[in-house]
């Protein structure tokens, strides 16, 4: 009824490409953007930003590093927190010591060093599939904190490895309120968000998922294998290495290289498993489905009680809400096993018949 | 059908292949001219498909020479070989599964473009003319195969018939000079295969394009290609004219068998 192209005629091969062909689409992301840029900063507490939004932002941009490598390229990963850590901790070198070094561009060059470790430890990918290369990046989940640990010079000598990002500071401007910082998170995973569409609907895009769905047919077409996987893994990397820095110097300000652990490694893959493999859209929802959905069961659960008076003790309630929230992952797997995105496109396509489905 | 005049785009000469202990082809040559329909038959576990994978590159035979358009190579890997202007199709369809009928036959182009990473990553300007460019020959393509109404559907869920008509399209995609196809009728019904002659036929005509095939049933063979290889246990037992081959002694024994 209010979702429907009819009488929206593409005329030319540019308006089919475009990123939203439905006008219904483009309309919902604009107010989205909207939202996004003008409505949360003006009406947010300071506490939802920095304690929900912004580690959303980061966690998307993360899991969206993951899903180009493992939703697009088909390479299973479990070094994201690996490369995190690379991205924040060369974030936080070429800041300290390249005197005069703008912000922005040491997240780009942690980024790039983050790409240059990926594609180091994405070189077994040649000869490894599946669980197997799993277990391959578990070496780079292993070796990088321990290393960053282990070797002063990375943290500066500080005591157990602890990196204080410092102030960020863009064109003389301090950014130090959550809002400012949530504006900048913002910018660089809206921007980031849109180059990754752009390069999944482009050759290496569709180079990718070949490689992912049949690799044989991919080389006998022409495309390099061995290539192919690496820059899935350098660009991954990348983003991955960007959120990481992002994650030290917008939303936790001092972080430890442990901190960069397996556990973040599997939140973010869950992330990506929840939210939809091979889905620009689904990183987003899965991120937002693991970081926001404990706190929301949390709040619930808390005025739950309230409502009754339960009296429930505080660790009755978060053991309450671990036990919803697995249920929860479970009950969405099980009813879409690709995840909220691939939910949400059926519910689109139901949507444009509906009301009446014939 | 008249044997065409073309002169010798290919040829493979004293090919020898095993692996391991089991020899797969054993000093199998023949050739083939620019712009014919070659076909290669046999019993099942002759190499076949085995020979094909030599041509493309994918095995590289421990013995014997492949020379295309000329140019002699040992060893070949089937990047180089794409991009050379070979094209194939697989006996088991190879497609792109999560992937729509139309990103599945753009990917075939994906040797023909040239834009960056950086380029595809800003995606309007130079990449988004290339995609528009490419995107036009492959509806020719669709448009050829008669494909427009399920351009937009994953191939998981096509039938099968269509499946092998959208592996064709993602071969044609690259242009090919030479075009290897592995048993493109297998599994498919009267109407089907008619329809796949077709394609076939207008491919070679329209195009110009050499094909070589294998395919089982020997109705077509006879009908669609110029001439015919035989090959039996790695060995070749036969080569020449659907004629020829229709009266060869060795053959008949090995393969066709007579009618009681």
């Amino acid at each position: 009824m209010f979702y429907r192209e009819a009488g929206q005629f593409k005329t030319t091969y540019a308006a089919d490409q475009a990123l939203f062909p439905i006008r219904q689409d483009r309309y919902a992301m604009l107010a989205i953007v909207a939202i996004a840029f003008v409505g949360i900063p003006l009406f947010s507490s300071n506490y939802w930003l920095t304690a929900l939004l912004i580690p959303f932002l980061v966690f998307s941009l993360a899991s969206l590093g993951l899903n180009i490598l493992t939703g697009y390229a088909g390479q299973l990963s479990l070094g994201t927190a690996a490369f995190m850590a690379v991205g924040a901790v060369a974030a936080y070198n070429f800041q300290l010591r390249i005197p005069g070094m703008p912000i922005l561009l040491s997240f780009v060059l942690g980024g790039g060093t983050a790409a240059l470790v990926g594609i180091l430890f994405g070189l077994p990918s040649l000869r490894i599939k599946g669980f197997y290369l799993a277990v391959a990046t578990l070496a780079a989940q292993f070796f990088i904190p321990w290393l960053v640990t282990k070797v002063g010079w990375f943290s500066n000598y500080s005591a157990s490895g602890v990196i204080t990002a410092q102030p960020i500071v863009i064109f003389g401007q301090a950014l130090d309120t959550p809002r400012e910082k949530y504006l900048l998170v913002l910018c660089i995973v809206a921007l980031m968000a849109l180059l990754a569409k752009n390069l999944v609907r482009s050759r290496i895009g569709r180079a990718w998922m070949a490689v992912r769905d049949m690799d044989v047919a991919a080389e006998v077409i022409g495309i390099r294998i061995l290539r192919t996987k690496l820059i899935a893994f350098a660009v991954s990397s990348f983003y991955c290495g960007v959120a990481g820095a992002l994650y030290a110097f917008a939303y936790l300000g001092s972080v430890e290289p442990d901190g960069f652990n397996l556990d973040l490694s599997f939140r973010i893959l869950f992330m990506v498993i929840v939210g939809g493999v091979g889905s620009i859209l689904g990183s987003f929802l899965g991120a937002a489905f693991i970081t926001l959905m404990p706190i929301l069961l949390d709040v619930l659960l808390t005025a739950g009680s309230h409502a009754f008076n339960l009296n429930l003790e505080p660790g009755v309630t978060s053991m309450m809400q671990l036990l919803v929230f697995g249920a929860l992952i479970i009950f969405f797997l099980i009813v879409e096993p690709h995840g909220l995105a691939r939910l949400w496109q059926i519910t689109k396509e139901k949507l444009r018949l509906w009301p009446f489905p014939y | 059908m008249s044997p065409p005049a073309g002169h010798v785009m290919l040829s493979v000469d004293n090919i020898a292949l095993s692996f391991g202990g089991v020899r797969a082809l054993s000093d199998v040559s023949f050739d083939v001219r620019e712009g014919e329909i070659r076909a290669i038959i046999g019993p099942n576990g002759a190499g076949k498909s085995s020979m094909l994978n030599v041509i493309n590159g994918v095995y590289h035979p421990q013995q014997g020479d492949v020379s295309f358009r000329g140019e002699m190579r040992r060893r070949m890997d089937p990047h180089r070989a794409a991009a050379q202007g070979i094209a194939r199709t697989f006996q088991n369809i190879a497609l792109f599964k999560g992937m729509t009928v139309l990103d599945n036959i753009m990917t075939g182009r994906n040797l023909k473009m040239r834009c960056n990473l950086l380029e595809q990553a800003i995606y309007i300007g130079r990449n988004r003319r290339e995609e528009i460019a490419h995107r036009e020959k492959v509806e020719e393509i669709i448009d050829f195969l008669q494909i427009e109404h399920i351009r937009k559907t994953p191939v998981g869920r096509l039938p099968y018939g269509l499946q092998k008509r959208v592996e064709l399209a993602r071969a044609l995609a690259a242009e090919p000079t030479l075009l290897l196809l592995d048993e493109p009728m297998a599994g498919m019904n009267v109407e089907e295969k008619q329809d796949m002659c077709r394609f076939i036929l207008d491919v070679n005509d329209e195009f110009g394009t050499t094909i070589v095939l294998i395919e089982h049933d020997m109705g077509v063979v006879m009908d669609i290609c110029d001439r015919i290889v035989v090959l039996d246990y790695g060995r070749k037992i036969g080569d020449g004219t659907p004629d020829e081959i229709r009266s060869n002694k060795v053959v008949i024994d090995a393969y066709l068998g007579v009618s009681h």
